[in-house]
């Protein structure tokens, strides 16, 4: 179990790092003008467009003129355009050598002043000789850190370059991750209750009443738009309820500011819950053993709970890892609709704004995430039903 | 009956003011952006876009600011002087001005000197990444030299020697700047007689840094600064930020010009979905204000949903932006080669004075105000409000005289169907002898994404239809997925864009330099119209004649109303040739507790938002009140 439990990290490794790499490149082939807003496009320089760019690590001063664009009153022939009468003083970076730089800064250090103000990062190379020089004493940076000034390593993804100028992309997503992962875990474990005794009962009562409203519950959940869903929420909940209608964390009563987006957010897997839930568990009641245990006389509270719902949950539990890991992830519709400050709308911001620093950071998260998901539903499946095995023949997931 | 109609009205007018009078204030705003616009950074010479510069205006102060009729204002200078016509300008600070954290903590005094950091800042390659540089590279003496050498530097020497400049050396010997700590002056010196500096001094671009913060965070920590690190001189501090849910303002208590400056306790900005989830925080009391969409607007106005409302629609004053017609001379098709029909059709005289006279636009006006479409005309290439004369007239009155156009509010004055006719007939002649065929296609790119754009743009192919007629033009709406930079301009797919342009300073030459033949920093001519790229010698000529007469505009530095009036010329020559359109102003629909006659009204840079000296009411303005208020504003 071991053995296959490293086999299947190692091979996550690989596959996150394949994401990351593919995406990274993929980025980078964007045509260079998607990195300016139209109002940058509008008011920026030439001159002004290539230093963001070479900021951004995408370009680099041509070496040949020196950013000069002429050599020798002539102009430039590493940085020249067509037939312009200069070079623009810039060149294209080498991808590889930006995905050097890339997988490079993750292990840089970042230097803070006694006020604990981060005041310039470090490069690795002098990773090893600060810890072995700290603890002997003396300052590894021959003078250039003040007194008080210290050195933290950190999983460094870059800074965010639009939507949170100059802010690290870890910190970003640290801040966005947690109240996501608040509202998405109480709505999971709402959905989830709620689902799963729903889901039940509508089994339980198949085909009465009860079952016909759960099923128009879920038909409409899906069938409705989102958006139109969520508006009725928030203008009922509004006016019925005097919930707020957005997020707000400076609220008198912050808890309240978070009811409407959660109620959303737990609608639409509450459903699902309860749709699958009832599926398995009537493809359960129709089998051998169930009808055995009925004609021994068993309960059927006892049939419902002991028998059926603990092998109808064991499909359902697969999941339920990637659910709890993907809670970082947010909801895009819910959090922007409500204003939630959160990770669900990130990366479709950061793709649209070409934040690449954000984007790659998100993508690693999101792949991280999902393949753990995968993993430990995996895991977990093994623990609730002792039949499956994930090692051995015939029968390996 | 006139005099008793002006004593009706100005009992209305009593009776309003004196309903609003009995209204409390607001004492906290509560007003939105969309989440599409949430600002991107906190340092103020790090910015050129409007989303951070409408928050960063209210935590900093710079020399100079606006009032709400528009005139320059001092602000950080209490007293401002050219010694010389123009060449040098000499600003003189406010005493007890200082530095302070976001708790208001004062951190250190503003000095003069701190202007000269601010500008070595913005001119240092290596710490502001050439942003804000380009006015006074243009302006200021040595101020180009000196972003050189950093470039130059950067190069030989390294970010991190670049980074270690400061104010003394280089940028001391180099750039016109002399500042006096103990006198508290500020000397700039240009690189000719530029009389609408003291405007470039409302930008960022001249706005005052402290070298103790710098000291302190370091050049890369204040380049990244946040609201919780930066040093405030403003009205304003941050008091609480989380990123596309809100910000929160709270008026800054050791501010210098308390005593003169009516402020909110707070401002909260939040942010939210669309306009039209701002509506339903509106409708809740979450807000203050909001602007409403057309189908917002047209439910209320038609009284089929919230006619309650009604009573409160208030028209908002026109923004900064002036939009036109930009037609492009050398343009290509999607194969990528010349669209030699459609370059052909342009460069003639008669075929763009057919669009020009042809084109009744009320209802692409109405696209943006259902309700006053007319409030939206614009006739001139300039904005409104960007300059005034010595007698207060607005620059654009003199170019309106010069075309022989007004805003009657009534009829869309420039619509000739008469002359459009002869322009056509004689368009249509000429060009069938060059082998031009009709109907011409002209193709007009909206992003795709847009279902506004889309209900806008079949309004503009209805009116070229109707107006011009099928057998003469025919307009094809084409999309593009997310840049029309980079979809459309730079292959030069479209005949023409109609976009809007915001000056950053009180001068004509800030539109007309955009538009100016063989100029390589005229913006719409080398992005937009490709003008440079244009064979035709008439077309040729005619920009030639603009390009000369604004030439000649800019050369008048002593009398600021022969500046205007050569400027008038200028501009009155280049829509007369038809070189391109004006279209369009953005006026919009509103409800609003805040008297929108009483902010500040600066129709150039970066002042507009700031939340000083407003007047509000706890009760939303009527209609009525609205234009008493706008009567009383018109008389001051």
């Amino acid at each position: 179990m071991v053995k296959y439990i490293l086999k299947r990290l190692l091979q996550s490794l690989i596959t996150v790092l394949l994401v990351l790499s593919v995406v990274f490149f993929l980025l980078r082939m964007m045509p260079s003008d998607y990195f300016f807003t139209e109002d940058e496009l509008i008011k920026f320089t030439e001159e002004q467009k290539y230093a963001k760019l070479e900021r951004l690590g995408l370009m680099e001063i041509c070496k040949t003129c020196g950013g000069k664009g002429m050599v020798e009153d002539k102009a430039c022939p590493n940085c020249r355009e067509g037939d312009a009468a200069s070079g623009t003083g810039y060149r294209n970076r080498s991808v590889f050598a930006q995905l050097g730089d890339f997988f490079y800064q993750m292990v840089e250090m970042r230097v803070f002043n006694a006020k604990g103000k981060e005041v310039k990062t470090a490069t690795p190379v002098a990773l090893p000789a600060y810890l072995s020089q700290k603890a002997g004493g003396t300052d590894p940076f021959e003078g250039t850190l003040k007194e008080g000034y210290s050195v933290r390593a950190c999983f460094n993804l870059g800074k965010s370059i639009r939507l949170e100028k100059g802010q690290y992309v870890t910190d970003v997503i640290a801040q966005k991750m947690s109240v996501s992962m608040e509202i998405g875990l109480i709505a999971l474990a709402i959905s989830l209750v709620l689902g799963v005794v729903l889901g039940v009962l509508q089994a339980r009562y198949k085909d009465g009443v009860f079952d016909h409203i759960g099923t128009g519950y879920t038909v409409v959940v899906n069938a409705v738009p989102r958006l139109v869903i969520y508006t009725v929420i928030m203008i009922a909940g509004s006016s019925l309820f005097a919930l707020p209608m957005r997020y707000d964390a400076t609220a008198a009563n912050p808890d309240l500011t978070k009811v409407l987006p959660i109620v959303c957010l737990s609608m639409a897997s509450t459903a699902g819950y309860m749709l699958w839930t009832r599926r398995y568990m009537v493809d359960e009641l129709n089998k051998d053993y169930i009808r055995l245990a009925k004609l021994k006389g068993l309960s059927t509270r006892k049939v419902m709970f002991r028998h059926v719902l603990k092998n109808a949950f064991v499909p359902l539990a697969q999941y339920l890892p990637a659910s709890v890991l993907l809670t970082v992830g947010g909801s895009l519709l819910v959090e922007t609709f409500f204003s939630v400050p959160g990770m669900g709308p990130e990366l479709t911001k950061a793709i649209s704004r070409y934040d690449l620093n954000l984007v790659q950071g998100i993508v690693l998260l999101y792949a991280t995430m999902g393949i753990m998901g995968v993993f430990l539903g995996d895991l977990l499946m093994t623990l609730i039903d002792p039949r499956i095995k994930l090692t051995g023949k015939g029968d390996v997931r | 009956m006139k005099k008793l109609l002006a004593l009706v009205l100005a009992v209305v007018m009593l009776v309003s003011m004196a309903a609003i009078a009995s209204a409390d204030e607001l004492t906290s705003l509560n007003t939105y952006e969309t989440q599409g616009r949430e600002l991107e950074t906190w340092n103020i010479h790090y910015s050129q876009a409007a989303a951070d510069l409408n928050v960063l205006c209210n935590l900093f102060d710079g020399l100079l600011t606006n009032d709400n009729h528009g005139n320059l204002k001092l602000n950080a200078a209490k007293s401002y002087e050219s010694p010389d016509g123009g060449k040098t300008w000499v600003f003189t600070l406010n005493e007890g001005m200082t530095w302070f954290d976001k708790d208001g903590e004062v951190q250190a005094d503003v000095k003069a000197s701190d202007w000269a950091t601010g500008l070595e800042w913005v001119l240092n390659y290596a710490k502001n990444d050439s942003y804000n540089a380009s006015m006074p590279m243009e302006m200021i003496v040595g101020a180009a030299e000196y972003y050189e050498y950093t470039k130059t530097l950067t190069d030989s020497e390294g970010a991190d020697a670049v980074k270690a400049l400061t104010t003394e050396g280089k940028f001391d010997e180099l750039v016109g700047i002399d500042v006096d700590d103990e006198a508290g002056t500020i000397t700039y010196h240009l690189v000719d007689a530029l009389p609408y500096f003291p405007s470039v001094a409302t930008y960022n671009c001249l706005y005052p840094l402290s070298a103790e913060l710098i000291e302190q965070v370091g050049v890369d920590g204040y380049r990244d600064i946040t609201w919780e690190d930066m040093w405030y001189n403003g009205a304003y501090v941050i008091s609480y930020f989380e990123n596309l849910n809100q910000k929160v303002l709270t008026k800054s208590p050791n501010y210098w010009n308390d005593a003169n400056v009516k402020r909110f306790d707070t401002v909260t900005i939040k942010m939210v979905e669309s306009v039209a989830n701002a509506y339903q925080l509106y409708k809740a009391g979450e807000l203050d204000h909001v602007s409403l969409d057309q189908a917002t607007l047209q439910a209320i106005y038609s009284e089929s949903a919230d006619a309650e409302y009604k009573p409160y629609l208030v028209e908002a004053r026109p923004t900064k932006y002036s939009y036109q017609m930009h037609l492009v001379y050398s343009k290509n098709k999607e194969d990528g080669t010349p669209d030699e029909n459609w370059n052909l059709a342009v460069a003639n005289e008669n075929f763009r004075k057919s669009l020009y006279y042809g084109l009744d636009l009320t209802n692409y006006l109405a696209r943006t105000n259902a309700i006053n479409p007319l409030s939206c005309e614009n006739y001139c290439y300039t904005g409104n409000g960007v300059a005034f004369t010595s007698d207060g007239t607005d620059y654009t009155v003199l170019v309106r005289n010069e075309l022989g156009l007004d805003y009657d509010r009534t009829t869309y004055n420039r619509y000739d169907a008469e002359k459009a006719a002869q322009y056509k007939a004689a368009a249509i002649e000429e060009l069938t002898a060059k082998g031009v065929t009709f109907p011409v296609e002209m193709d007009y790119y909206i992003s795709g994404s847009s279902t506004v754009a889309a209900e806008t743009a079949k309004v503009l192919s209805d009116i070229f239809s109707l107006c011009l007629g099928d057998d003469y033009v025919k307009l094809n709406t084409k999309t593009y997925i997310s840049s029309l930079a980079n979809e459309v301009r730079k292959p030069r797919l479209a005949s023409f864009y109609i976009n809007g342009w915001g000056a950053d300073f009180a001068d004509p030459v800030n539109f007309l330099g955009q538009e100016t033949y063989n100029d390589s920093a005229a913006y719409y001519s080398n992005a937009y119209s490709n003008i440079n790229d244009a064979t035709d010698a008439d077309l040729i000529a005619a920009y030639q004649e603009f390009t000369d007469l604004v030439v000649a505009a800019k050369a008048i530095t002593d009398d600021m109303d022969a500046r205007y009036a050569a400027f008038a010329k200028a501009e009155a020559c280049f829509i007369n040739h038809a070189l391109a359109i004006p279209c369009s102003y953005e006026v919009a629909w509103e409800l609003t507790k805040i008297n929108n006659f009483s902010k500040v009204y600066s129709m150039y840079g970066m002042q507009a938002y700031r939340y000083v000296d407003w007047e509000t009411s706890t009760e939303a303005y009527t209609t009525e009140q609205m234009e008493a208020n706008a009567a009383a504003y018109a008389a001051e």
